[in-house]
């Protein structure tokens, strides 16, 4: 009895607990896939690209002495006018074509190419390791908990909070559920659909530069650091099903959580042939996820 | 039927329709004899100048065509976009290094395994990914490869990380006459000559009624939806003819190079092998021949000047999507249109 | 410093061969080495080190009356790019030799390549054993110390400081990153320490916290690693968040703390000990001399990859100048058995596996820097001849 105790207070809640920080940078990064996805059909291959490039930015303003603090705000928001740009001059060219699906893929797919030869060229393939604004650590019921880790997952907890409630709660979200339940009819109503999509774009991307800001210290950053968390990502969403923020959040979960146990009981090897078997299989029966549906609806 | 379609994407900028049907499949196959054609001159020119280099080089550019081929076959044709088509290129080449090292180095018992190879795992692949469309078919397209190529990377028996070396010479054994592997010029024109035959053999299995079901999924698929159980079988056998082909064109990797490593199976090969197919004219099944040569030449051209290519490549690439959705073979197609007096 | 000392030799290259080094056709040196991608910090080493070597060979005369012309070509750190690079470089460029490759597939495949173009290639960075070992081949040589060397040099280090030591293994799940565990776990265990765990994690994982729990709880005081790169960076950061570098040493493999990483890994790397061929610190006269050349041209201080690279091309003149040729096999010949002076001192090329023998280091990170904590004589860290091709 009391080694199981020892189990669940010593292996399975440090488990648990690091679990947790992965699912929420899992989340953070898949989010603003779900979103764009959900609302203009576009599976944007260059999120991760965007993701690097809020890590890159962060390390480029730290430098010249901004605050870790003041990034968190200052990143996101530089990466909205890139997201504009992104969508006016790339996105929407092929929007109205009739297979906008595969060549909105194909277009971010060679953006992500092309970003991440840049970080290259700008930053050298060498590591960049940002200092963890916080450092030291709470030692609770005999584990111990790093402190910049508690912070993430509160940091974590209020972005889905601030997201749902953008989604759900206000004006904008109000249009971009309608512009994605039918455009025509939204248009006709007076939603600036276009503009709309600009926007929610330019969202999904400054989610995923709020995540390289977050994640960087923990993970560091180089140029290929997008594809990091690609598949998971990619997995979070599909399992979640597309453009829920409610699936999302499930689903990230749901598969930090299997493979950071699944690490303790089998070859760590193994945990992506995990994540991918799950896609295949929710796919399967599922094709439309476990909470799939249009943008809002779940 | 299918003079309607292979060249007809959804490209609001190319309408072989103006052509005329039969016109635009013509063209396909002249395209074809042209580059043949080229081919020829081209070798006749390295032999007599005695290069090696160029000719090697121009035969890995053709086994990567065949790679581009099959990608095309997916994409081009019955519009299902794989990210993972290296992960068959990659098996292939495995299959037959595995054959030509440790059991007979014959040539045709080496395609014949990897062919074989690339059935079964085209069939497995098959089933775990057709059911899906679009954006989650590419995602488990990409995801096998990603899983396959690790394992590969992890198994110590097949050379784990560093791959396999000594995969020895071969002759190979055409009944009238015999190539050898390490002949520039001879395994050069070997590959040339199977490469087109895919073209053609693929070009005519468009033509059967299987060919033309595939055809039919990608342009009228919400119209049919009583062929529902045809489209079925037939995104079945497309897949698996493109892993077929991209085995094929992966067991000839070894007899060139002498090696196999688990990059052939990375995400880089399957996205070179998109690239390739856009930047050559999608649905064409000859473009991304001269996708492949064009590629392999920018990269070895550009490659001299600056180590940034991805980023030339890449905007090429979007370029294409965006202003030339049929890509190189669109582009003169459009020309010739216009200079026959078409529009636009 | 590095100026009138090139004046000086060029003065004396004058005299020597004034007439014939200029008629004479250059000798041809390609370098297949990955400029762009994940290994390009590894490649810029070795091209500043080649580049500084035949400058001051060049200055001197050349070899044999020829100067030397390196030409570079990018390998992506791919074996499927290398080789089609050397084969442009042997048949196109007809090189006389090659050298470069950093990941030991590619040497391996390029390798291959020299055999089937009848040319010799050398490698000054891979230190898979597999290259000098089951897969040795006739026409490639290795110039730097292998991972047996780097493994006995640490096990003796660790021996001494910590005898009777638990050590705790964190290994990337590769080839290469099991053999490094597997190997030190031999060498450490034949010297009476005992192995408390073991884990691979797959290579680029992004978050090692799953593992520490186990590794918590069988209390190691040595910790062992071999990841590598961005792995390595996260790997410490997180040790370091966990509280987990306290009362730990940290000796690992001698890719996972290197000149590249070491800047952007900083404080999280202090204490880490690994077995190593060079160290820009060795007390030699030649290695003073060439760190000072080194620093001035690249403005950056020699590694291991820039230094084993550098003394290359001192290998390569002396092979030629006593073959007199730089004929395949003569050349082959003359290298086989072949004591040359580097920066490193001393080194002897086995003829019976083509690995040079050289002497080697444990070297601590204090401060940002290597430093020497002690020194394995060459003989006692080669290991045996496992090659049976020749």
């Amino acid at each position: 009895m009391g080694a199981l105790v020892d189990y669940i207070q010593f292996v399975l809640v440090p488990q648990v607990f690091n679990g947790l920080t992965i699912g929420v940078a899992v989340i953070l990064i898949a989010l603003g896939l779900t979103i764009i996805f959900g609302l203009l059909d576009v599976f944007n291959m260059a999120h991760g690209e965007f993701y690097a490039l809020g890590a890159y930015l962060g390390v480029t303003l730290a430098g010249r002495g901004v605050s870790f603090w003041l990034l968190l705000l200052l990143v996101p928001l530089l990466l909205v006018p890139v997201g504009i740009l992104v969508d006016r001059a790339l996105i929407q060219r092929v929007f109205h074509r009739k297979e906008r699906h595969m060549l909105t893929m194909l277009l971010t797919f060679g953006l992500a190419g092309v970003m991440e030869d840049v970080f290259k060229a700008i930053y050298g393939a060498n590591i960049i390791k940002p200092a963890t604004p916080l450092t030291g650590g709470i030692d609770f019921l005999g584990n111990y908990f790093p402190t910049y880790r508690v912070f993430l997952l509160a940091v974590g907890a209020l972005t889905i909070a601030g997201v749902w409630l953008v989604v759900n709660k206000t004006s904008f979200g109000a249009m971009v559920r309608a512009a994605a339940f039918d455009r025509q009819m939204a248009a006709s109503l007076g939603v600036p659909v276009r503009r709309v999509y600009s926007a929610t774009f330019a969202f999904g991307v400054a989610l995923a530069a709020l995540a390289g800001v977050l994640l960087a210290p923990l993970y560091s950053v180089f140029p290929t650091m997008g594809k990091d968390f690609i598949l998971l990502a990619f997995t979070a969403v599909i399992v979640g099903g597309f453009g829920s923020v409610r699936g999302v959040v499930l689903g990230g979960l749901l598969l930090t959580q299997i493979q950071s146990l699944a690490s303790l009981y089998v070859s760590p090897v193994w945990g992506d042939p995990i994540v991918f078997g799950i896609m295949v299989l929710v796919l399967f029966v599922r094709p439309q996820g476990i909470f799939g549906g249009k943008l809002g609806h779940a | 039927m299918l003079e309607s379609t292979p060249l007809v994407q959804s490209t609001p900028l190319v309408q072989p329709a103006k052509l005329g049907r039969v016109a635009a499949y013509e063209w396909s196959h002249r395209s074809a004899q042209v580059f043949i054609a080229a081919a020829l001159v081209f070798t006749g020119v390295a032999v007599f100048v005695g290069d090696t280099f160029f000719l090697r080089l121009a035969t890995e550019a053709l086994i990567y065509a065949g790679l581009a081929m099959s990608v095309d076959l997916l994409l081009g044709v019955t519009g299902m976009l794989s990210l993972g088509q290296a992960l068959f290129f990659g098996l292939g080449s495995y299959a037959s290094t595995l054959v030509l090292k440790h059991v007979t180095p014959s040539f045709w018992v080496a395609m014949a395994v990897a062919l074989a190879v690339g059935t079964v795992a085209g069939a497995i692949g098959a089933v775990l990914s057709i059911r899906a469309r679009g954006v989650y078919f590419a995602l488990i397209t990409f995801g096998m490869a990603q899983v396959v190529s690790k394992v590969v990377y992890n198994t110590r028996s097949i050379g784990g990380s560093d791959g396999i070396i000594g995969i020895p010479v071969i002759k190979v054994n055409l009944l009238l006459f015999e190539v050898d592997t390490a002949s520039p010029a001879g395994f050069f024109l070997l590959v040339l000559a199977l490469v087109m035959l895919l073209y053609f053999g693929l070009a005519y299995l468009l033509r059967t009624p299987a060919g033309r079901v595939l055809v039919a999924v990608r342009t009228n698929e919400a119209r049919v939806p009583f062929l529902g159980y045809q489209i079925r079988n037939a995104r079945f056998l497309a897949f698996v003819v493109a892993a077929d082909l991209a085995a094929f064109a992966g067991a000839l990797y070894p007899m060139l190079r002498g090696f196999v490593s688990p990059e052939l199976m990375y995400f880089n090969v399957s996205g070179d092998a998109v690239v390739t197919v856009v930047i050559g004219g999608l649905g064409t099944l000859i473009g991304p021949i001269y996708g492949s040569v064009v590629i392999t030449a920018l990269k070895s051209i550009i490659g001299t000047y600056t180590d940034h290519y991805p980023i030339v490549i890449g905007a090429l690439f979007m370029l294409a999507v965006i202003a030339f959705p049929n890509g190189l073979m669109g582009a003169v197609d459009t020309l010739r249109a216009r200079r026959k007096g078409g529009s636009p | 410093m590095k100026t009138r000392l090139s004046t000086v030799s060029l003065a004396l290259a004058g005299v020597l061969s004034a007439a014939s080094a200029i008629a004479a056709e250059p000798i041809k040196i390609g370098v297949v080495t990955p400029l762009t991608q994940t290994y390009a910090p590894i490649g810029q080493q070795v091209r500043w080190g080649l580049e500084l070597a035949t400058k001051e060979v060049n200055a001197a005369g050349g070899i044999l009356g020829r100067k030397v012309e390196l030409i570079f070509e990018d390998e992506e750190a791919n074996p499927a790019v290398a080789t089609q690079k050397a084969e442009k470089l042997f048949q196109v460029t007809k090189v006389d030799f090659l050298t470069g490759t950093v990941n030991s597939g590619s040497t391996l495949a390029v390798g291959q390549v020299a055999e089937r173009n009848d040319r010799l290639i050398a490698t000054t960075v891979s230190f898979s054993d597999a290259i000098t070992g089951d897969k040795c081949s006739p026409n490639v040589f290795r110039v730097n110390a292998r991972a047996g060397q780097q493994s006995a040099a640490l096990a003796e280090w660790l021996n001494k400081e910590k005898p009777g030591a638990s050590v705790f293994f964190l290994g990337p799940d590769y080839e290469m990153g099991r053999n490094t565990v597997a190997a030190f776990k031999a060498a450490v265990e034949s010297r009476g320490m005992k192995t408390v765990g073991e884990i691979f994690a797959p290579l680029g994982n992004k978050d090692y916290s799953p593992f520490f729990g186990q590794m918590r709880a069988a209390r190691p005081t040595v910790l062992y690693t071999s990841v590598a790169g961005n792995d390595t960076a996260r790997f410490f950061t997180q040790l370091e968040e966990y509280g987990l570098r306290k009362n730990l040493l940290i000796v690992g493999a001698s890719g996972t703390v290197t000149s590249q990483n070491m800047g952007a890994l900083g404080a999280v790397a202090e204490g880490y000990v690994t077995g190593v061929g060079y160290s820009p610190e060795i007390d030699l006269p030649a290695n003073k001399k060439f760190v000072t050349s080194f620093q001035a041209m690249a403005g950056a201080a020699p590694d291991l990859y820039g230094a084993d690279s550098y003394g290359l091309i001192y290998f390569y003149k002396a092979a030629v100048e006593k073959a007199k040729s730089t004929d395949t096999a003569k050349v082959r010949t003359a290298m086989r058995g072949l004591k040359w002076m580097t920066p490193q001192g001393e080194k002897e090329m086995r003829a019976g596996d083509h690995q040079a023998i050289q002497d080697m280091y444990a070297v601590r990170v204090e401060g940002g820097k290597f430093r020497i904590v002690s020194k394995v004589a060459g003989t006692l860290a080669v290991g045996p001849d496992s090659c049976t091709r020749f």
